[in-house]
C-alpha cells in the first residue's frame, strides 16, 4: 500500500473485523456459560467440554475446506450464472473464486504483506460457524457423544452452513439471484439452518431419561443455575453486536462498483454490497432486542429462561431485515417471532416427544423461519442486489422457498440423515448406563478420593 | 529457511518489473512451497484426533457402565474442599 487514503481505508476494514471477532468469541463465553447453566451437576464439565471442542474442531475444518466451500458454491453448482465467470460451474478463479482467496495452500491463506483483509474475514466466518455448531450443541446435551458430537459440528460448521451461506448470503449466491432471498443479518443462514439440524440430530437421539412420563407427559428439567444461563444469554447479546457488526462491510464506495459513472458514494453496506447505515442498524439491533424481552416476558409471564431467550429470539426473526427496517418495524416482528417460537417449542415438545433442552431449536430454528417469511413481505419489491437485472427483486414466495432450504434441506435433513449414521454404527448416544450415573462421574469420584486424601494428611 | 532476511530489500523486491519498488514478495512465513504438506499435515493431525478421542471415549464409558453406579451415586462424591 503505498496511498494514504488507501492504506487508511484498508487498516480500517482490517481492524474493523478483527474487533467484530473479538466481541464474537462473546458468544463462545456466552453459549459455554449457557450450557453449563442448563446441565445437571452430574454432567457439567463434559457438557463443557463438548462445546469447547467444537472451536479447534471447528476452526480447523474451515482452514482446510470450510472458508473454500463458501467461494466455490455461490452457483448451487449448476442452478445460475455467476455474474463473476458467467458459467454456473464452481467458481473457482476469477479474482472472487475459491481458489484465488481460500485455498488452503495459497500464500494468501497465512500473513502475506499484499493481503490484510482475506485473514480476519476468514475469522470473521469462522466464529459465524462456531456460532452454528454451538447452537446445535445446546440442545443435545446430557447424552450425546464427544465424538458424535465433534462429527455433527464440523458438518454444521464447516460444510453446510456456509454452503447455505454461498447460496443466499454471498452477493453472487444463487437463491439472491433466483429468489430475491435476503438475510441480512442471518435469521435463515445461521439461526433456522442451525436451528433444523438441531432438530434433525434430535429426532434420531432421543429425549433425556426421566424427560417424558409413561404416559407421554414432558417433565420440566429446568437449568441447574438459573443465574449461569441469564449470564450467558447476557454475554451472547453482547457477542451479538459483533456478530451484526461483521456481517457489513464497514466503508465501501458503491459508485464505480454499481457502474456509476462519475459517483462516488461511500457507505456501510451489507454483505450483499447494498447500502444500509451501522447507525440505524443499531437501533434496529437494540429494538428488536427490546421488541423480544416485552413478548417474552408477557407470553412466558416472566419467566427468567424464556425472557432472556426471548430478548436473543427476538433479534433473530428481525435479523433478514434489519438492515432496511424501521426501529418499530422491528420491535413488533421480533414479538410476532418470539411468540410462534414460544408456541411451537411446547408444541412440538408435546407432538413428536422432542427434548430440547435449551429451546434452541425453537430460538434460533422457528425463529429464524418466522423472521425471513416476514422479511418477504416487509421488504416486498426491493430489490436484492445492486447488480443489475439479473437479481430478482425480494418477495414472499422466495423468501419462504429460502426458509424450507435454509431449515429443512440444509439444516433437518443433513442433521438426520447423519444422526443416523451415526446412531447405526452405536456413536451417537452415551451407553444408558453413564446417562444416569452422569458422564462426570469418574472425575467426581477421582476428586472425592483426593478430598479425602487431602484432609486427612497432616503434612 | 527464512523467509525475509533483510527487511529492507524484502519490501523492495521486484515482483513486476513495471512497478519496481512498489509491490512486495508477499508471503513473509518461514517454509514458503511447502504450502501442500503443511496442508497434509494439518489434515493428518485433525484426523488422528477423530481416532484417538473417539475410541478412548468408547472405553472410559464402557468402563462406567460396566460399574453402573446409578443415578443419584455422584452426589457422594460432591466435593466440600
Amino acid at each position: 500500500m503505498t496511498d494514504g487514503l488507501d492504506a487508511l481505508t484498508v487498516i480500517f476494514t482490517e481492524f474493523y473485523y478483527w474487533i467484530t471477532v473479538v466481541l464474537m468469541f462473546l458468544i463462545h463465553v456466552g453459549f459455554c456459560m449457557y450450557e453449563v447453566g442448563a446441565s445437571r451437576y452430574k454432567h457439567h464439565q463434559h457438557t463443557l467440554m463438548k462445546n469447547t471442542i467444537l472451536i479447534p474442531l471447528v476452526t480447523v475444518t474451515w482452514f482446510f475446506f470450510g472458508w473454500w466451500i463458501y467461494w466455490a458454491f455461490p452457483t448451487g453448482p449448476g442452478i445460475a450464472p455467476s455474474i463473476m465467470t458467467e458459467s454456473s460451474g464452481l467458481i473457482l478463479g476469477g479474482g472472487f473464486g475459491a481458489n484465488d482467496v481460500a485455498n488452503p495452500m495459497s500464500s494468501i491463506m497465512a500473513i502475506n504483506l499484499n493481503d490484510h483483509i482475506n485473514g480476519v474475514f476468514w475469522a470473521a466466518f469462522l466464529l459465524f460457524s462456531w456460532t452454528a455448531a454451538s447452537i446445535v450443541s445446546g440442545a443435545i446435551i446430557e447424552r450425546i457423544t464427544t465424538f458424535a458430537f465433534g462429527i455433527l459440528a464440523i458438518a454444521i460448521g464447516s460444510v453446510f452452513w456456509t454452503i447455505d451461506a454461498a447460496w443466499g448470503w454471498h452477493f453472487d449466491g444463487w437463491m439472491v439471484k433466483l429468489l430475491g432471498y435476503h438475510d441480512a443479518y442471518a435469521s435463515g443462514v445461521i439461526h433456522a439452518i442451525a436451528g433444523g439440524f438441531a432438530l434433525g440430530v434430535l429426532a434420531v437421539l432421543g429425549p433425556r431419561i426421566g424427560k417424558f412420563s409413561s404416559s407421554g407427559e414432558p417433565r420440566n428439567i429446568g437449568p441447574r443455575n438459573p443465574w449461569l444461563v441469564c449470564i450467558g444469554l447476557f454475554l451472547i447479546y453482547t457477542g451479538f453486536w459483533g456478530f451484526y457488526a461483521a456481517c457489513n462491510i464497514p466503508i465501501f464506495d458503491l459508485g464505480p462498483e454499481y457502474g456509476m459513472e462519475g459517483v462516488t458514494f461511500y457507505t456501510a453496506t451489507n454483505i450483499y454490497i447494498t447500502p444500509t447505515t451501522l447507525s440505524g442498524v443499531t437501533m434496529n439491533f437494540l429494538m428488536s432486542l427490546a421488541g423480544g424481552l416485552l413478548a417474552g416476558y408477557w407470553i412466558s409471564k416472566g419467566d427468567p429462561f424464556w425472557t432472556y431467550s426471548s430478548g436473543l429470539a427476538g433479534i433473530i426473526t428481525a435479523s433478514a431485515g434489519n438492515d432496511l427496517y424501521h426501529p418499530i418495524q422491528s420491535l413488533l416482528i421480533a414479538g410476532v417471532g418470539v411468540w410462534v417460537a414460544y408456541r411451537m417449542h411446547y408444541w412440538v415438545e408435546r407432538k413428536f416427544k422432542i427434548d430440547d433442552a435449551v429451546g434452541a431449536v425453537a430460538v434460533h430454528g422457528y425463529a429464524g423461519v418466522v423472521g425471513l417469511i416476514i422479511c418477504g413481505f416487509v421488504l416486498w419489491g426491493y430489490p436484492s442486489s445492486g447488480y443489475g437485472d439479473a437479481y430478482a427483486a425480494i418477495n414472499p414466495m422466495g423468501m419462504f422457498i429460502g426458509a424450507i432450504i435454509m431449515f429443512g434441506v440444509l439444516g433437518f435433513l443433513p442433521g438426520w440423515i447423519l444422526a443416523k449414521i451415526l446412531h447405526a454404527s452405536g456413536k451417537l448416544r452415551i451407553p444408558r448406563a453413564v446417562e444416569l450415573a452422569g458422564l462426570d462421574y469418574n472425575i467426581l469420584e477421582a476428586a472425592k478420593k483426593d478430598e479425602k486424601a487431602v484432609s486427612s494428611a497432616s503434612r | 529457511m527464512a523467509t525475509v532476511t533483510n527487511w529492507v530489500e524484502h519490501l523492495t523486491t521486484d515482483v513486476d518489473s513495471s512497478t519496481e519498488g512498489i509491490q512486495v514478495a508477499g508471503e513473509i512465513y518461514p517454509m514458503v512451497g511447502t504450502e501442500g504438506w503443511l496442508l497434509l499435515i494439518g489434515i493428518i493431525f485433525w484426523l488422528a484426533w477423530h481416532v484417538a478421542t473417539g475410541s478412548g471415549e468408547a472405553e472410559e464409558q464402557s468402563k462406567l457402565a460396566r460399574k453402573s453406579p446409578g443415578s443419584n451415586a455422584h452426589k457422594s462424591n460432591i466435593t466440600e474442599w
